[in-house]
């Protein structure tokens, strides 16, 4: 499709400016002037203009701005700058010690080229419903800071994703970074996604689980967050009920990943995909508490 | 729109529109077609160019992305006297080319997962080349060849080694 002479597919045209602040890039987004859009790792953006579905006349590049691009720790908290990429992400050491449920929701993504460029704020601000980093953030409580025309704002990452594609951002805002707690040394976490393949595909299904005992051996914290499950990435609070102040067994584990399923209906109704959903998701729910609290692997 | 940006080690600038990505920048405005334009969404791989060190998809990067920073494309790896580097030999060789259409991206993907792990293992050989289909080999052919680079640049035996 790529004759000489300039680009083959008719789009619509549009301006590009890069932004050197989260302030500036506000500024941008505020100018009534243009329809704009923010750019970071262009992973999602990018496949809209090919489909040709731009429905914007300016993009405002934030994927170079310093304070976005950071991670570093603050008191008890690990912070990503929102224009990191999910590389990078998986990379970094202060990640794979605190937070590895996020490395290995930042790896399941994709491929090395979409990880080299996706941002993990693109993708809670894109809000895909099979977003993967999104049960991660969610399981491990974490907030974003995000700069708008009024000033400075805070928001749990469960908030600002409202339903597929849909979130709770202010106009003209700007997701700096997020802000996320580390978990007690004691706290074992576990992510696993099911997809038609291995790499470069779409969640199916994905489960980010944290959890730890106390000193008689009883489960004392407990998250059960599926992806892609859905409309809102949420806890699932009867499947944790099932576990907390108990001591994990394997009858427990399979009792927390019906309580999973039963949720899971509860809140989507019968959908064509519930066949599937209602017997995957106990089977990730049970797996992800093995793990967690210890139990042996079963094939 | 003017772009300025080191491109296979020599400074560049290039006028385009600043809707065009860097793909349709090679290509279209600087003739460099060894980069393919496969699927334009990031799925296949064959627009593989390296940017600053990382395998990226040129379909994905817009054009001012690139502004001061550094491009390989295809058109960069080569051996000391021009022709293939021991890599591309090693392709030819294992028979890891058959239509072609992928090869590019696939040397490209390759290359940088060589440059970050001087001995890959057979996983991180597949997870490296995981953004890059390939329709005719089966990969088989693609991992043997960057396996036979791995043991050669190590001073042992490629071909005879995977036996």
């Amino acid at each position: 499709m790529s004759g000489k002479g300039g680009p083959s597919l008719s789009i619509k045209h549009f301006d590009y400016v890069r932004a050197t602040s989260c302030a500036e890039a506000v500024a941008f987004l505020s100018d009534p002037t243009h329809v704009s859009r923010l750019l970071a790792g262009g992973t999602d953006l990018m496949v809209l203009r090919h489909k040709g579905e731009v429905h914007w006349d300016r993009l405002v590049d934030i994927s170079q701005v310093p304070e976005m691009r950071s991670i570093s720790q603050q008191d008890g908290a690990i912070v990503v700058g929102a224009a990191v990429t999910h590389a990078e992400i998986v990379e970094h050491p202060l990640i794979q010690r605190h937070l590895p449920l996020l490395a290995d929701a930042c790896h399941s993504i994709g491929s090395p080229q979409i990880r080299n460029r996706g941002t993990i704020g693109g993708n809670v601000a894109n809000a895909a419903a099979c977003a993967d980093t999104l049960p991660a953030l969610v399981c491990l409580e974490a907030v974003a800071r995000i700069v708008t025309k009024d000033g400075e704002m805070t928001m749990p990452v469960k908030d600002v994703v409202v339903g597929p594609n849909r979130t709770s951002l202010p106009a003209a805002s700007v997701i700096r970074d997020f802000v996320i707690p580390i978990p007690p040394a004691q706290a074992r976490m576990a992510f696993f996604k099911i997809g038609r393949r291995q790499v470069q595909s779409i969640s199916r299904l994905s489960l980010a689980c944290l959890g730890w005992l106390n000193a008689d051996g009883r489960v004392a914290e407990v998250r059960i967050v599926p992806g892609a499950c859905t409309p809102q990435t949420r806890r699932f609070d009867q499947a944790e009920a099932v576990m907390l102040g108990e001591v994990p067994t394997e009858e427990l584990v399979r009792k927390a990943g019906q309580a999973g399923a039963a949720q899971m209906v509860a809140i989507t109704g019968r959908r064509w995909s519930t066949p599937y959903k209602e017997l995957a998701l106990p089977a990730l729910i049970e797996r992800a508490l093995r793990k967690v609290f210890g139990l042996p692997e079963v094939r | 729109m003017e772009i300025r940006f080191t491109l296979n080690g020599k400074p560049t600038v290039v006028d385009v529109p600043p809707d065009t990505t860097l793909l349709h920048l090679l290509r279209d405005y600087l003739d460099l077609t060894g980069t393919k334009c496969g699927c334009e969404i990031g799925e296949c791989g064959a627009c593989s160019v390296i940017l600053d060190g990382e395998v990226v998809n040129s379909c994905l990067v817009l054009a001012p992305q690139v502004e001061g920073r550094q491009v390989i494309t295809i058109e960069g790896i080569r051996g000391p006297d021009g022709g293939p580097n021991d890599l591309q030999e090693a392709f030819i060789e294992a028979g890891a080319i058959q239509c072609g259409f992928c090869t590019p991206g696939m040397v490209v993907a390759a290359t940088v997962l060589l440059r970050k792990h001087g001995y890959p293992t057979r996983e991180q050989i597949v997870e490296g080349i995981s953004g890059n289909l390939c329709r005719c080999t089966g990969y088989q052919q693609i991992v043997e060849a960057i396996q036979m680079t791995v043991l050669r640049r190590a001073g042992l035996p490629g071909k005879e080694g995977l036996a």
